[in-house]
């Protein structure tokens, strides 16, 4: 493990190097608390810090200040290690954030010992880290596809309807469904259904970039935010990603199954002052559309002109036969 | 003056309790011998100049970095001297550092000696 040691005194300095390179340690020393905060500070930083109390630049308390108004970084275990011993002294040190406080000269099989004990905390630091990231995860996660769930993609829409229209930003919609999907899973059972989900949510994914939005929308409807996409390729890309599907069989349990699917777009430029739920309405009024044209196709929404759409056909929320 | 200057039985130099101190690693005492031969006289000659001219801070931090090689060296009756001059001059009481440096001034002479001899017979 790397641990960091402030200490302006040279000789103090050696002796914790290596006390601390003898019990394994990976160690970096410092001289100053301004140094030692700059490491403490960097993402990668050691998380564990000895800081001398008396050294030039910041003293030890102020270091632990400094780290300790740090937001959304991991925990850094910090004891300070001073020839001070005052009780007031101790609870100064305490105060201002340290975790221990060890009087120097320091024994060094109870600094090992102090040291082990901060080493626990940040196991379980990192085990409750990682529990809340799964537990985020699950909460935002569609658990068979791994894809972002409904709420989380909507959430995504409405952040990147608002940064597009802050930055004129060019983004686009696509709701797809695939095509016959509820005759997949009468014939052949929800086993196969749920493969031929999976396979499909990964070809969607390998078919957008790093900074675009996969998200499964509901069933067999998946939506895709395509960010800084251009309308003028807006449609060939939603192309692209149609026929990741259509372009070759999905291999299931049963054998392998020719499906495809019907795409809605809606293009930022044609998105208006309009609400999320009022530009998934028109997306999907697209995607009808392409249900309607024979499926295996996409048809970009035009807003505008929605009037023309058979509105009594389309009940609220829409719903299309498969 | 504190209690560890008074004891007569307090060595200059506790040898056995630095060497516990560093796992019994003769190397890295020749080192950290080495490095307090560096920076000892430049210090306590920082820490004459400034009790000299009357200068409570540099009293303060200097006698304060004495204390703390002397205390992890072993020299304990030395380092009982600084943090007495510490204190002093944490005190503002300018005029007992000229005393409490002498008193920091004998115990050093009396530790240094100590050390000189264990490096010549390392060396040999």
């Amino acid at each position: 493990m790397r641990i960091l040691i402030a200490d302006d005194e040279a000789l103090s300095r050696r002796m914790l190097e290596k006390a601390l390179e003898r019990a394994g340690y990976e160690v970096t020393s410092v001289e100053n608390g301004k140094q030692a905060l700059e490491h403490l500070c960097k993402p990668d930083g050691p998380r564990l810090a000895l800081l001398d109390w008396v050294m030039p630049e910041l003293d030890g308390p102020g270091v632990c200040r400094a780290v300790r108004t740090r937001s959304e970084q991991t925990y850094v275990y910090m004891v300070l290690l001073t020839s001070k011993g005052s009780k007031a002294e101790t609870v100064l040190g305490l105060e201002s954030g340290a975790d221990d406080y060890l009087t120097k000269p320091f024994n060094a099989e109870e600094l090992r010992a102090r040291l082990r004990v901060g080493e626990r905390i940040l196991l379980l630091e990192d085990r409750l880290v990682e529990a809340r990231e799964n537990m985020r995860f699950r909460a935002t996660h569609d658990p068979l596809t791994s894809l972002l769930n409904r709420g989380a993609i909507m959430d995504l829409l409405g952040r990147e309807l608002h940064r597009s229209q802050r930055e004129q930003k060019s983004t686009a919609i696509l709701l797809g469904d695939v095509d016959h999907f509820k005759k997949v899973n009468d014939t052949l059972g929800h086993v196969v259904g749920d493969e031929v989900l999976g396979e499909i949510a990964n070809r969607l994914l390998a078919s957008v970039r790093s900074y675009d939005f996969v998200g499964r929308y509901g069933g067999e409807e998946f939506l895709v935010v395509l960010n800084g996409c251009d309308p003028p390729y807006a449609p060939g890309r939603a192309e692209a990603i149609r026929k990741s599907v259509s372009n070759r069989p999905i291999q299931t349990v049963k054998g392998p199954l020719a499906l495809t699917m019907s795409f809605g777009v809606l293009l930022s430029a044609d998105w208006g002052p309009r609400t999320v739920e009022d530009l998934l309405h028109e997306v999907d009024i697209a995607l009808y559309q392409a249900k309607d044209a024979g499926r295996d196709c996409l048809r970009i929404a035009k807003p505008d002109a929605k009037t023309e759409a058979p509105q009594a056909a389309l009940p609220q929320p829409v719903r299309r036969a498969h | 003056m504190t209690s560890r200057e008074n004891d007569v039985h307090e060595p200059a130099w506790n040898q056995a309790e630095l060497f516990e101190r560093v796992d019994n690693d003769r190397e890295l005492v020749r080192e950290l011998l080495t490095i307090f031969k560096g920076d000892f006289p430049r210090t306590i000659g920082s820490l004459a100049a400034a009790v000299s001219s009357g200068d409570v801070n540099n009293s303060v931090s200097l006698s304060h970095a004495l204390k703390g090689m002397l205390l992890n060296l072993g020299g304990a009756r030395a380092a009982a001297a600084a943090a007495r001059l510490e204190e002093l001059a944490r005190a503002g009481e300018i005029a007992a550092l000229r005393g409490a440096y002498d008193v920091l001034e004998r115990e050093a002479g009396r530790l240094l000696p100590e050390l000189d001899a264990y490096m010549a017979e390392v060396r040999r």
